[in-house]
């Protein structure tokens, strides 16, 4: 439930940026590459703090395993 | 601009071409990609992704250009031994070729170059693995720039895999019709409800139609919009998981389970396994199309052998467990690929020509058809003659199995039509083939009312 919730609200604010990034001039043809290009730009903002967030953990969990690790480690003679 | 030789399905990229020579494939790398093409060769990249096994290698030869004006270096990249579509491919295939160029994208970044394109065409399987083999698509990584191969991977990969997971597997066939991948809103109106659930295909197909409807007549002024190596690596990471996470498990199909529900008995599966064993060691031929090849049975006799053996059947669960098998046991001289033998892959694209049709990727110097023709002559209504022709222009050797009308698996297809095949015997069968082909040797399967043949093309 929690993720749905999380999910709705990322849609939401990346339908609510989609506008305020174009320039209203209109063309004569249909571009589907401004789309994808927009659309692309608006996912990153947030699954870029993820993928930050992510690999902020995984080294934190790798420092304290290190630590522990070695901690463990007798030393040699 | 010449265009004798060149390889008509690579006319669109203005960094280079590949074309014909001496019954060898080349390419030329052209003035305009020199740059891009030094910064490949210098970094470390084109290095690493070989010896990952994810880039094809080539060698640069010094022959003269077919464009020497527009020509920086040819290279002769090694050779692909069957070139094979996305529409050929199984589930399976298809997320082992998105994921490669994911590993890809990933890699060439870490050499500060990225992929310009993304397109599912570029990825082919040799010795059991997906590579990329299209040396010409990396440029240089500009801080602050986006994917721009992002809408091609959305159309090529995301979109069929999830159309195959959550619709049905048969979607795949939309890659034939649209020879740019399928287009994000037509994925966005096909997919069900419940896919909008998973944050992934949300972003990445249903938002990302909205975004192309609100966007299709508007500019944007794209320097302004920067995204840095993070939210790069966040969307690679994004179209991965997303990727991952699609599944598709065959189950219950009409032929996944074939072998466990056919009307043989061991002794007759195992003396027509000894037959077709020997009719292949008395060729040996190079190469080996095994058509309706169902799981890969018999394919294996072939390629065990160490012969290049692409195993084709109609049903995508056949296919995908196929390719399971071969990935499992890494075999690699085996390529299970999705085909109906009666409306066989078409020549495509422009002029008809950048993706070939079947017929223009033979002959093979061996085709098997066994338990496969009372499917062409009965359910499709295909006589012998025709049968024999198309054959006939698609291998010099021929292992093909007769099923006569007693046999249950004949009486099954006849269960339900009336039977107006009065030409399906055996004597005719033999006196159509005799037109296209020598019958070398005809031995009746043990066991069984099935009779084994070895036929050579006429005039071969």
């Amino acid at each position: 439930m929690m993720h749905l919730i999380v999910y709705s609200a990322a849609a939401q604010q990346i339908l609510n940026i989609l506008p305020l990034m174009a320039h209203h001039r209109f063309c004569a043809y249909i571009d589907p590459g401004t789309g994808s290009f927009i659309i692309q730009i608006a996912i990153a903002a947030f699954v870029g703090c993820s993928f930050a967030i992510k690999i902020f953990w995984s080294r934190i969990k790798t420092f304290f395993i290190n630590l522990f690790c070695k901690k463990g480690k007798t030393p040699e003679k | 601009m010449s265009t004798q030789g060149d390889v008509p399905g690579s006319f669109r990229d203005p960094s280079g071409f590949l074309f014909w020579r001496g019954g060898e494939i080349y390419r030329q790398v052209n003035n305009t990609y020199r740059e891009n093409y030094d910064q490949l060769m210098n970094s470390g990249l084109y290095k690493a992704l070989t010896d990952a096994h994810l880039l094809i290698a080539h060698e640069e030869v010094a022959i003269a250009h077919p464009e020497p004006d527009r020509a920086y270096r040819i290279i002769r990249p090694e050779m692909i031994p069957f070139v094979s579509y996305p529409y050929e491919w199984s589930f399976s295939q298809l997320k082992a070729a998105a994921l490669v160029t994911l590993e890809i994208q990933k890699k060439a970044l870490e050499f500060d170059m990225s992929l310009k394109d993304s397109s599912a065409y570029n990825i082919q399987f040799a010795d059991g693995k997906a590579l990329l083999i299209d040396t010409l698509s990396f440029e240089k990584y500009r801080q602050g720039q986006p994917w721009v191969a992002y809408g091609q991977f959305c159309r090529h990969f995301l979109a069929p895999l999830s159309l195959m997971s959550y619709r049905d597997i048969r979607l795949s066939s939309l890659l034939r019709i649209h020879i740019d991948g399928i287009p994000v809103d037509l994925a966005d109106a096909l997919l069900p409800f419940r896919s909008r659930f998973r944050f992934s295909l949300l972003a990445h197909i249903h938002l990302h139609a909205k975004s192309q409807k609100v966007f299709a007549r508007r500019t944007v002024k794209k320097s302004v919009h920067r995204m840095s190596r993070f939210s790069l690596l966040g969307i690679i990471n994004s179209l991965e998981s997303a990727v991952k996470k699609l599944k598709w498990r065959p189950a219950g199909t009409e032929w996944a389970d074939y072998y466990d529900q056919m009307n043989y008995t061991r002794a007759a599966l195992d003396h027509k396994k000894q037959l077709v064993a020997e009719f292949i060691d008395r060729v040996n031929p190079k190469s080996v199309w095994d058509l309706g090849a169902n799981d890969g049975l018999f394919s294996r006799l072939a390629s065990d052998r160490g012969i290049q053996t692409i195993s084709f059947d109609i049903d995508p669960a056949a296919v995908e467990k196929n390719y399971l098998e071969a990935v499992q046991k890494g075999e690699k001289k085996i390529l299970p690929l999705l085909l109906d033998l009666a409306n066989p892959s078409p020549g495509i694209g422009w002029e008809n020509e950048e993706r070939q049709s079947l017929i223009e990727r033979g002959p093979v110097d061996m085709a098997m058809a066994l338990a496969l023709i009372h499917h062409l002559a009965i359910s499709n209504n295909v006589p012998f003659a025709r049968i024999a022709n198309f054959l006939s222009r698609i291998c010099n050797w021929l292992i093909i199995e007769f099923i006569p009308k007693p046999d249950s698996k004949v009486q099954l297809l006849l269960a339900s039509r009336e039977d107006i095949f009065t030409g399906y015997t055996q004597n005719d069968f033999e006196k159509d083939f005799a037109e296209y082909f020598t019958i070398t040797s005809s031995i009746k399967i043990s066991g069984s009312e099935r009779t084994l043949y070895l036929m050579r093309k006429r005039g071969v």
